[in-house]
């Protein structure tokens, strides 16, 4: 408050003596009137602009006095609504305050604010702030807020940045809550989904508990219905997956048309799925070689190119520039696509033709299939004050049963308490008819990324970025896997070091 | 006399006043982090994490060995080339600007749209005209010259071609306007003395115009010199981790992804004082040299 005194102070006598200055100026008698009307310009302008300086404090002042009036007619409220004269009063005075971030459309934003509102009403002390961030700024404001020792006692968190934040020490360790709370039980949770957020001090997915997942996403294969009856094809069923070469051969018989009307067989195919399956992976187990010129990486990869550019079941590299498989999808124009729980909602509402989903095909030398599923928590702070309070709000807004259902019922996710995901999940009387598929990955198959077990990314992304010249058929996969395992290497050598320096 | 000093006194206190708040501004947002970041620069600072550790001189050590610096370097030297392109051409829009032609206020206003709209609106449009499926230019290549446009999106060489159009594009409007302001300032009685020494209209340009204009060229290619230095946006919208290779990535963009990808703020801090320090050089040798080509008035 005295702050604020001051700076109005100082505007005062800023604004007091620019205005005596141009005053004195005009009254002095002076020659030249246009040298003087400018000068008058120039304060003027000075002037509003300090005015400018001013409104903005006086806004900040005043967004808070709300809140404290809002307070005190709660506490005038509530013993009128209360039972006895005190205790409400005391406990409002004693609210635990909470800050939640995260990010999200309009309809999540939506969803989350109900439920704190339904957090509200069953923990009476407990007030909750949201705080909602585009997801493109959101790191940035979280490190912000981090370097500032003002993080939020609840936040959202991506599996890719458990380790970074849990080493840094900013994460509460949340295993004793989750095997005593009485929001939700351990076992009824995807155990997948949950050891996204495990973090023993040097691996993740093993050891403590350091967030709950918000939800959980797998990434199943969709296919048009329609132009598999057009073209003679019957999908495969769970206990018979397709390998490689039947899937090729579908994609090449849904192949048809040219220019605008081109229908291509599949998407271009997911590149972590394909080289599992195949018993590959771009690191060893211990994530300290990338292992990226073994036999089966490379056959798997330039089989995923192959289909690109040697058969041309999918769009090439440009094509999908131009057009994005996704949408292709949509329009009809593409057979078979790896799609995300989370597009439903699209699917229902864009597609004007039948579908459904399958599981991924096997690979022909190994027999089986893989493929990588997702998902985002809720962290606590270390730094929270209340951290109980914390852990029973990001438990309720994780588990909230009338939550998940709405969630499902949009379209937006695949429940993650198992037994709604079997019981009412499966019984919905919606698209696709197949949503155990969805499941079976969940609680079989699927996998967590490779590259969420090291602590940068960034050989990953290098990877990525270059592997659109085998895509391209620019180089082949042999060549591109060689040329760049040491350059790999050394990010990975990088990343390592990195995250000893924490330690 | 005493009263003149008390005058003199009090116009210092209201300078002073004048001042401050800009001064203020400077002090806050501009010297305290970049003494942080001098700071910084010097330890192994992880951006989730409060402690830095001092390191000394290891983060320039292997920011000197890093590969991709030296493409990103390279490539913000290429982010240099439109800025002779929309100099030149600006100089002519002003000219023909400068002309009493009917309408010339309507395309002052329409020079001047690029450079006051959205960047991230610009690029959305620009994705569309520069799509090498169906996008217009490759469409008019195809119908016009039956020849198969290259890929604008996806090869790093042509995506940053395209950026190097994209901000003269963006840039000549603005430039065109200074220009017209400083064509405005020159004295027509020297066009005149020219006219009756029988000076042709080249060589009043050669003589006349293009001196009196080398002021501005100079603010201009300083201020251009120091934004194409900085390119970012333009990079991190039209690719994603810059390009396939680090093929269109440049500093700036390196430095945001070191930072806030990849969270070693630190080493980030330490390619920017680099780099600051680079521009720096730069602009010291463009006003040394500028001596030689600007003409500054009797």
């Amino acid at each position: 408050m005295i702050y604020l005194l001051q700076i109005k102070n100082i505007k005062y006598v800023l604004i007091k003596s620019v205005f005596e200055y141009t005053l004195k100026y005009l009254f002095r008698g002076g020659k030249k009137l246009k040298k003087k009307l400018v000068s008058i310009i120039l304060c003027m302008v000075m002037v509003f602009s300090i005015l400018s300086l001013g409104a903005c404090s006086g806004n900040k002042a005043d967004t808070k006095e709300p809140d404290a009036t809002e307070a005190v007619a709660d506490k005038d409220a509530a013993p009128a609504s209360g039972d006895t004269q005190e205790t409400p009063s005391d406990s409002s005075a004693e609210k635990t305050h909470l800050t939640f971030m995260g990010w999200g459309n309009d309809a999540e934003v939506a969803t989350f604010q109900a439920m704190i509102d339904q957090f509200e009403t069953a923990y009476p002390n407990v007030e909750v702030e949201y705080i909602v961030v585009p997801a493109t700024d959101y790191m940035v404001k979280l490190q912000a807020m981090i370097s500032s020792g003002t993080q939020p006692d609840v936040f959202y968190c991506n599996p890719d940045y458990i380790m970074q934040l849990a080493m840094t020490g900013n994460l509460y360790d949340m295993t004793d809550y989750v095997a005593s709370n009485d929001l939700f039980k351990e076992d009824n949770v995807w155990a997948s989904a949950l050891d996204f957020y495990r973090f023993d001090g040097t691996n993740v997915n093993v050891g403590n508990i350091y967030a709950l997942p918000k939800d959980v996403s797998a990434f199943a294969i969709v296919y048009n219905k329609d132009l598999f009856a057009s073209a003679g094809i019957t999908a495969p069923t769970k206990e018979q997956p397709w390998d490689w070469n039947q899937y090729l051969e579908a994609a090449q018989k849904l192949t048809s048309g040219e220019g605008d009307n081109k229908i291509f067989g599949t998407a271009p195919y997911s590149l972590e799925s394909a080289i599992w399956s195949n018993g590959a992976d771009w690191l060893d187990s211990t994530y300290t070689k990338m292992t990226i010129d073994t036999p089966e990486f490379i056959e798997a990869l330039q089989w995923c190119a192959d289909l690109r550019t040697k058969y041309k079941v999918a769009p090439s590299v440009s094509e999908e520039g131009s057009l994005g498989s996704y949408d292709r999808f949509m329009q009809g124009k593409l057979g078979m696509m790896g799609v995300g729980s989370w597009a439903t909602a699209d699917l229902w509402s864009k597609c004007d033709f039948d579908w459904d989903l399958m599981a991924w095909p096997v690979s022909p030398n190994t027999g089986k299939n893989a493929v990588w599923y997702g998902g985002s928590g809720l962290a606590v702070a270390a730094t929270s004050k209340n951290v109980d309070a914390a852990c029973n709000l990001a438990a309720f807004l994780a588990f909230n049963e009338e939550t998940q259902r709405t969630s499902y019922k949009a379209g937006q996710s695949v429940p993650t308490l198992k037994d709604m995901a079997y019981g009412e999940y499966l019984e919905m009387d919606a698209k696709p008819a197949n949503k155990e598929a969805f499941l079976d990955i969940l609680g079989g198959y699927g996998r967590r990324a490779t590259q969420t077990f090291t602590f940068s990314t960034e050989w990953f992304s290098d990877f990525n970025s270059g592997v659109n010249s085998v895509f391209e058929g620019e180089t082949t996969a042999q060549e591109f896997c060689t040329s760049v395992k040491d350059d790999l290497q050394s990010l990975l050598d990088a990343s390592i070091e990195q995250k000893e320096a924490l330690k | 006399m005493l009263k003149k000093r008390k005058k003199r006194n009090d116009e210092r206190i209201y300078g002073v006043l004048f001042i401050a708040p800009a001064m203020l501004q400077f002090l806050v947002f501009f010297l305290v982090p970049l003494g942080l970041c001098i700071y910084a620069s010097f330890t192994n600072w992880n951006t989730l994490s409060a402690h830095k550790t001092f390191v000394g001189l290891k983060n320039y050590i292997s920011l000197l060995q890093d590969d991709k610096f030296w493409k990103a370097l390279m490539n913000t030297v290429y982010m240099l080339i439109p800025i002779p392109v929309y100099l030149i051409l600006s100089m002519l829009f002003a000219m023909a600007c400068n002309k009493k032609v009917p309408g010339n206020k309507v395309f002052r206003v329409i020079y001047y749209l690029p450079y006051i709209s959205s960047i991230v609106a610009l690029v959305i449009i620009w994705k569309w005209i520069f799509n090498p499926e169906f996008g217009l230019i490759n469409s008019m290549l195809r119908s016009w010259f039956g020849m198969k446009g290259p890929n604008w999106l996806n090869d790093p060489v042509w995506t940053k071609r395209m950026i190097v159009i994209m901000i003269s594009w963006k840039l000549i409007g603005i430039t065109a306007i200074y220009y017209l302001a400083a064509l405005k300032n020159i004295p027509n009685t020297y066009y005149e003395a020219a006219r009756v020494d029988g000076a042709s209209s080249f060589k009043q340009f050669i003589k006349i115009t293009l001196p009196m204009l080398s002021p501005t060229t100079l603010y201009l290619s300083i201020v251009g010199i120091i934004g194409s230095l900085q390119t970012f946006l333009e990079v991190q919208l039209f690719t994603t981790d810059g390009g396939r290779g680090y093929g269109v990535a440049t500093v700036i963009y390196y430095t945001w992804q070191r930072a806030f990808k990849f969270n070693q703020m630190g080493y980030a801090c330490a390619v920017a004082t680099l780099f600051s320090l680079l521009i720096l050089i730069i602009t010291g040798i463009q006003l040394k040299v500028s001596g030689k080509w600007v003409y500054e008035g009797e």
